[in-house]
């Protein structure tokens, strides 16, 4: 299964990653678009210190998030390995329970009237995520995750100085 | 391998779902004193709020049995388990046998010792069923008092007041949601309750729950009076008690299954009985920051236990490490909150670092230990939530980072630089 695999060295902290998201969240899949629809994007681009880090939802194996979820609307598909609380019959109330379970930071409340919550979907019907895809640094790659991937990812969630 | 889950909730879907995955061939059976499919006792305030219908409150698609080879044995309450000679019987005397039992059988309202909690229209809210007969008693309702200003009696009484009742909060403690939040964090949750038209007393036990006198009765009318510690008298057609929640055990008392207030079980989910295991609400487990045990009664946990304890029956080894027991997300009207470990220091060793601003409905509290942060509260801004709560479980020194935490700077990134 294919993943997005942060090079936190190639990157520049320049947001295409972000807008991109926004826009191909939007209905006019446009990045003015979607800042006049008010999507906002579902990789957030951090400042740790001087240094950017993209902050992105990484479709855990067993995902804290789903067992978090008290609708059932949070799920991981079996096939796509995606973890999302869209398009399935159970659907999101924005009890945030999902915001308190992920260690990564990932998922947002949707701004807005209606309580949401919000992360990355793996842009489904797309063979490239857009972030990825936008992103001109190569920083963000979308490729076969590997056992030392997988690896570095966990050391990420466990490890602090 | 027969499996036998009782308990069609949280925990036991999570098992059926998880056993399913590693045991292909294995039987599965739920049974559950509820007649109909899985739900989310979570979502029956948005029922009773109006907000969702009983589809909506599903937690699996309506096929989810079937479609997981999953026998149900619905609406017969379990009433024993024979360890010795491996069945379960039901109430109406028929039996069910397994090889690896799962309990999962959740908790109840439990109502106080308090007199005339037994009449129509005092209830608890637990179940559809609660919800459903709420709703009824709602058509001639004008007036609700909910007992008890914790989770679910917030969580009740908001719901009510969506519905266009008057309901009014009595809470023994001086300050709402006290499990949950400190003072400050409370204030501002009730005050946002508050202008909204939900009315609160505080530091006020209920001495009795007197029914309609002779006289009202005459007159077709059915309230009651709510009696306070100092005498006072509130009017209610709905009294919902929420004043706590019991384990349900019934069906294994006396048997060699080891009880405690709930269910105890080893790091493997099973009881001191081999093949018999205990998961969600009912059992009782380590918490990770304080180190006592005993039940968690949050969903998160439940579903988290359940896969674990179906890991372990189908004889995948999976060690329970350990989750923090008190986690609650709340948004009743506009001011979301998020509080979990020890919120309220019982002793000066701790640190507490706080930020308060309460005029724009913000609050933020860390609690520490040694510079391992035990506990925390985040009163309108909730983002990273998960992001602390993850340093809390691996109990990470948090030194570097505590004051860019309580000031809401922290985010995983800090976490990939330190070892990228
Ligand atoms: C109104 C309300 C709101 C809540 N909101 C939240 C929230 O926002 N966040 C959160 O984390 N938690 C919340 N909770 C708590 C959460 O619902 C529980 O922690 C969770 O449901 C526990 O799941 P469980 O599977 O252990 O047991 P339960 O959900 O209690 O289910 C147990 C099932 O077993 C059945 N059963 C019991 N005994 C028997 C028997 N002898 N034979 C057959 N069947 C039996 C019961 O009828 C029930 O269907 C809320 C609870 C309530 C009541």
């Amino acid at each position: 299964m294919k993943e997005i695999m942060v090079h936190l060295d190639r990157c520049n902290g320049c947001l295409t990653c972000s807008l991109a998201c926004a826009a191909a969240h939007s209905s006019s899949g446009t990045i003015v678009g979607a800042m006049l629809e008010g999507i906002p994007g579902r990789i957030f681009v951090q400042a740790a210190g001087s240094r950017p880090v993209p902050i992105l939802c990484r479709h855990c194996e067993d995902a804290p998030c789903v067992d978090a979820c008290m609708t059932g609307a949070m799920q991981k598909d079996p096939g796509t390995g995606l973890v999302s609380n869209e398009g399935r019959e159970q659907t999101c109330v924005g009890c945030w329970m999902c915001i308190m379970a992920c260690p990564y930071g990932a998922i947002i409340q949707k701004p807005g009237e209606k309580k949401l919550a919000l992360k990355c979907d793996g842009c489904p019907g797309r063979e490239i995520p857009a972030c990825v895809a936008a992103c001109p640094n190569n920083a963000l790659v979308y490729e076969e995750a590997d056992a030392f991937s997988e690896e570095r990812r966990r050391k990420a969630a466990s490890t602090l100085v | 391998m027969r499996y036998v889950i009782i308990g069609n909730s949280a925990a036991g879907i999570k098992a059926a779902e998880t056993l399913r995955k590693l045991d292909r061939g294995g039987l599965i059976t739920i049974i559950s004193d509820e007649p109909g499919p899985a739900y989310s006792r979570c979502l029956l305030p948005a029922f009773l709020a109006g907000m969702r219908n009983e589809d909506e409150l599903r937690i699996r698609p309506e096929n989810f049995y079937q479609r997981n080879l999953v026998d149900t044995v619905f609406g017969k309450k379990a009433v024993k388990v024979e360890t010795g000679r491996k069945q379960v019987v039901l109430a109406d005397d028929s039996r069910v046998e397994y090889d690896k039992l799962l309990i999962a059988t959740g908790s109840s309202t439990a109502f106080p010792p308090v007199e005339g909690l037994a009449g129509p229209g005092v209830l608890g809210l637990r179940n559809l069923a609660d919800a459903r007969e709420i709703l009824e008693y709602r058509r001639k309702a004008r007036r609700v008092v909910v007992i008890g200003a914790g989770f679910i009696g917030m969580e009740a009484a908001y719901a009510l007041y969506r519905r266009g009742l008057e309901v009014t909060v009595v809470e023994k403690m001086p300050h709402i949601l006290p499990l949950q939040l400190d003072r400050p964090a409370a204030e501002i949750i009730q005050r946002d309750m508050q202008a909204e038209g939900v009315r609160f007393i505080l530091g006020a036990g209920v001495r009795e729950v007197a029914g309609p006198s002779l006289w009202t009765r005459l007159f077709g009318k059915t309230g009651r009076g709510v009696i306070l510690d100092n005498g006072d008298r509130l009017k209610a057609e709905i009294v919902i008690v929420a004043t706590g929640i019991k384990p349900n055990v019934d069906l294994v008392r006396d048997t060699e299954i080891k009880l405690n207030w709930g269910i105890v079980v080893d790091q493997y989910m099973q009881t001191a009985v081999p093949d018999v295991y205990a998961a969600g609400d009912v059992a009782e487990t380590e918490d990770i920051i304080t180190g006592i045990v005993c039940v968690s009664p949050i969903w998160p946990n439940a579903v988290t236990q359940g896969a674990i304890a179906a890991c372990n029956m189908a004889g995948r080894p999976r060690l329970y490490t350990g989750l923090i027991g008190m986690q609650n997300a709340v948004e009743f009207r506009d001011v979301p909150a998020i509080a979990m470990g020890i919120t309220q220091p019982p002793d000066g060793s701790y640190e507490v670092l706080a930020l308060h601003r309460p005029e724009r409905n913000l609050y933020r509290k860390l609690v520490l230990k040694d510079d391992v942060i035990v506990g925390m509260i985040l009163v309108g801004d909730i983002g990273q939530a998960g992001v602390i709560a993850a340093l809390m479980r691996k109990k990470a020194n948090a030194r570097k980072f505590k004051e860019r935490i309580l000031k809401g700077e922290f985010h995983h990134g800090y976490l990939q630089r330190a070892v990228s």
